[in-house]
């Protein structure tokens, strides 16, 4: 974290804000619920990561003569409507949510702060069109926005980041907009500016790592969010294709037959309540944390 | 009366008035099939008795109240049930009877009229009207009614979206385009009470056929012209069918009583009939909950309703020919090699794949499913692309996939439809990934992009389904797969030997020819995979133990009310329950 703000040499400004992050992560290890959602998230992100070596099964293991089974020992979670272990399917399900959720945030942070750093910095004419751009963009309905894309892309994973990042930037832009306008007229950058900073440095070094708390809250926010829209893709059937499991399209799949095999979607649903939950505890802790002024 | 010959021209043509509102190709063949098997007696058909036929044992329930839907049935509230203004507004029926009704097996029959007769080319036709059909007030329902109704649907004023269908009628076109203005010009006429004369454009041999749809059933004029749009309200609504509309709440439920004054109504035994207005996706739920009686079922449910000895009895299969079939686009790798094609007809593990569906599909292994003319249950065609891994992979042999290797991206295409195709086609992805080691992905389009990039033949990889439209191998093999189709056309490839077998089923009359050519033909389209015959689909409805005379059509399945056969509620009645 601290590599990220501004060196401390450079100014009284930038040793508060490195001392802000230090701050921010002692008051975060204070909050339980923040603290709980971030174990939760970690240890997604391993099985999302280590899914090869968890999974008691390949994905794409069927078994025809075992088919909606419930759960058992065999099969901790029971099987779905092709044989195939739930478990090892919820388990893979992580590793799609989790790459939806930072791929598309990725994409969000490239396109989304740019955007808003330049309205902010720059102002006058080119602020106005910016801002209505975005004020356009803000106008759609979010997720149909995303099933038009996605229904011009075609489904898939790297499809679902673009979809996501393409319609998910708006609030990030606004956000460091308005961070951009307040910092700019700071007297430190006017000090840098005096020192003979170009546009460029002084963007890059000084105002944006000032502006970065909102960034981070945005973006853990944003993260739940992606996944949400991923798992309401997939339900829905635009989303990821089969045989790669999501939770979301295991869920659309389950629903279908609650009445029968209640499993098949209860688990998927489960999984998904309890990783947006954690996000936003998470997301909570962390602006709290770095936003003392919020509480 | 000598029945006027209908010519293929007057078929094309009739097809052409369905087409003009709406029914599809697939429709039009079973009333074409129904036409083709007409008796001797022609259009004079009587219907068959209604009349319950009981058990030993059975005794006529006291309570005749019956309730269905559910599962397709009724899933929105009916925009009226002015079918004579509009014949999509997906209203009952029951409610009307038309000049002749379609049977069980699709064959148009006598109803309101009593009897029909026509000029020697079929240019001209009169049917003579019972003198017992009387409108729901107990006033007569005369020609002069049908008349009045057939004038009202193709008036320009009333806008009727389907008035198309009637332009068989002399200058019908012409009033309906205001060319003629002058409603006395257009070819219908009550000549008196008991006898409408139409005058057609032309020789129409099946215009009886016409008669007996839904877009040719009566309205009550004096009713209409008082209530106009509303004049089907259960409150407003006179009609002349074997029921009358107590109650319609709007959203929820309709209910129906026996209409004493219906011609008929000594043998329509029920006297109450509850529609309650379901969604498909609360599934069997209030079929199980003893609030319908009749409903068809869909995969979850079926297991459910089988695995219970309480219902397991209740539960009956009709028919719904159909089968599930692959298409290796033949224009696009890696399915332009034949030996992958080959690979993959073998890797199919067709006894394990249709266990995802539950007992709504069984294995397949040609187009034609059991039971129906053209069946073939011979095992040289079996042999042709029998399951055998092992033969499948030493197919891959010398091409760039050997060892199922090397596999180009694979897309399997399928629509986006209800339970049941899904599964399916995921028990395909795993048996080719597991068989060939060839990795697919299953790509869902909405079921109008699919059709558009079908007829393109634009997909590599086609997961689909062909339902039979009437039971005759020329609708199998034909319509499905004729290389020279020049519309609707779902596969690239085409084969000359194969289109020679399907012309030959189609002009030759002996029927051991015909059925020797479909074979031929499938063995033709098997050996070079152009398809891969997958899965035959079987449909199930369940009804309440105490729930008779749902009819049964010549090959002796049940057949439950479509859009073409509606004739189902005043055949049924209730038993006592043992």
């Amino acid at each position: 974290m601290r590599g990220q703000g501004p060196r401390s040499n450079e100014s009284g400004e930038a040793a508060r804000s490195s001392n802000l992050w230090r701050d921010g992560l002692r008051r975060l290890r204070k909050n339980r619920l923040a603290m709980a959602g971030g174990v939760v998230i970690l240890l997604l992100c391993l099985v999302a990561v280590f899914a090869d070596v968890l999974a008691p099964l390949p994905y794409t293991k069927t078994n025809f003569g075992r088919l909606n089974e419930a759960p058992s020992r065999e099969f901790p979670l029971g099987t779905d409507q092709v044989g195939r272990d739930l478990l090892s399917r919820m388990i893979y399900g992580a590793r799609v949510s989790m790459l939806v959720g930072l791929g598309a945030q990725i994409i969000v942070v490239l396109i989304g702060v740019p955007i808003g750093a330049l309205s902010g910095y720059l102002g006058g004419r080119a602020d106005i069109c910016l801002t209505r751009f975005i004020d356009v963009m803000y106008a759609f309905p979010r997720l149909l926005f995303v099933i038009l894309v996605m229904s011009a892309l075609g489904a898939g994973l790297t499809n679902i980041f673009i979809a996501i990042g393409l319609t998910g930037w708006v609030g990030i832009a606004r956000q460091t907009r308005a961070q951009v306008l307040a910092i700019k007229e700071k007297e430190f950058v006017d000090g840098a500016r005096a020192l003979g900073a170009g546009f460029g440095r002084l963007l890059t070094r000084h105002i944006l790592p000032n502006a970065l708390t909102p960034i981070v809250v945005s973006v853990t926010f944003g993260i739940p969010e992606a996944i949400f829209t991923e798992a309401a893709l997939s339900f829905i059937g635009v989303g990821i294709n089969p045989p790669t499991p999501s939770w979301g399209q295991m869920v659309g799949e389950g629903q279908q037959y609650i009445r029968s095999y209640w499993h098949l979607c209860v688990f998927p649903s489960i999984a998904i309540a309890v990783t947006m939950l954690s996000f936003t505890f998470f997301g909570d802790g962390v602006r709290d944390a770095l936003d003392p002024k919020l509480k | 009366m000598k029945t006027p010959r209908i010519t293929d021209a007057q078929v094309d043509l009739l097809a052409e008035r369905l087409r003009a509102v709406g029914v599809g190709r697939r429709e039009f063949l079973k009333v074409a099939a129904g036409l083709a098997a007409m008796g001797p007696a022609g259009f004079n058909h009587r219907p068959a008795d209604a009349a319950p036929k009981l058990a030993p044992g059975e005794k006529l329930a006291k309570d005749q109240s019956f309730r269905y839907g559910g599962g397709g049935w009724w899933q929105d509230d009916p925009t009226s049930h002015d079918f004579n203004k509009d014949l999509y507004c997906n209203g009952v029926p029951a409610l009307f009877a038309g000049l002749m009704k379609f049977n069980a097996d699709h064959q148009s029959v006598l109803y309101v009229a009593s009897k029909v007769t026509s000029n020697s080319d079929g240019s001209q036709w009169a049917f003579t009207i019972r003198k017992d059909s009387k409108w729901s007030d107990g006033s007569p329902c005369t020609a002069r009614d049908f008349e009045w109704s057939w004038k009202r649907q193709l008036d320009p004023a009333s806008a009727a979206p389907y008035a198309a269908f009637l332009y068989d009628i002399r200058n019908a076109q012409a009033f309906n385009k205001k060319e003629v203005t002058d409603p006395s010009q257009v070819g219908v006429r009550a000549k008196d009470d008991w006898t409408l004369e139409v005058t057609l454009e032309g020789p129409r041999g099946y215009f009886p056929v016409l008669a007996a749809y839904l877009a040719a059933l009566p309205a009550h004029r004096a009713s209409v012209e008082k209530h106009a749009d509303k004049w089907t309200e259960a409150a407003n609504i006179v009609c002349n069918g074997p029921f009358v509309l107590e109650t319609w709440q709007h959203g929820q439920v309709m209910v129906l009583r026996k209409n004493k004054h219906f011609f008929g109504a000594k043998d329509v035994v029920l006297d109450k009939v509850t529609i309650p207005i379901v969604p498909v996706a609360s599934g069997a739920l209030p079929y199980e909950n003893n609030e319908l009686d009749l409903t068809s079922l869909q995969t979850g449910d079926l297991k459910r309703l089988q695995s219970n000895p309480k219902t397991v009895e209740e539960v009956f299969r009709y028919p719904f020919p159909g089968t599930w079939y692959l298409i290796p686009q033949v224009t696009k790798p890696p399915f332009d090699n034949l030996k992958v094609r080959r690979a993959v007809a073998h890797a199919i593990d067709r006894a394990n794949i249709v266990k995802v569906a539950q007992g709504f599909a069984i294995p397949a292994h040609a187009m034609i499913p059991p039971g129906f003319p053209g069946a073939l249950d011979d095992p040289k065609i079996k042999a042709i692309q029998h399951f055998d891994p092992k033969l499948a992979m030493a197919q891959l042999r010398g091409t760039p996939f050997e060892g199922g290797k090397n596999w180009p991206k694979v897309t399997l295409t399928m629509r986006d439809e209800a339970l049941g195709s899904k599964p399916l086609a995921e028990a395909v992805q795993s048996v080719l990934l597991e068989h060939l080691n060839m990795k697919t992905d299953l790509e869902v389009l909405e079921p109008r992009v699919f059709r558009e990039r079908l007829w393109k033949q634009d997909l590599q990889f086609v997961w689909i389904r062909w339902f039979m439209d009437y039971p005759d191998p020329h609708n199998e093999y034909f319509d499905t797969f004729y290389g020279k189709k020049t519309t609707g056309k779902r596969q690239a490839w085409v084969n000359d030997a194969f289109d020679r077998e399907l012309e030959a089923g189609r002009d030759t009359r002996d029927p051991k020819k015909r059925m020797a050519a479909y074979a031929k033909a499938e063995e033709i389209m098997q050996t070079d995979v152009g398809y891969v015959p997958v899965a035959w689909t079987v449909r199930y409805a369940a009804a309440k133990p105490n729930v008779r005379g749902i009819e049964r059509n010549r090959q002796g399945e049940f057949v439950l009310e479509a859009n073409i056969y509606v004739d189902m509620l005043p055949h049924l009645y209730m038993i006592e329950r043992a």
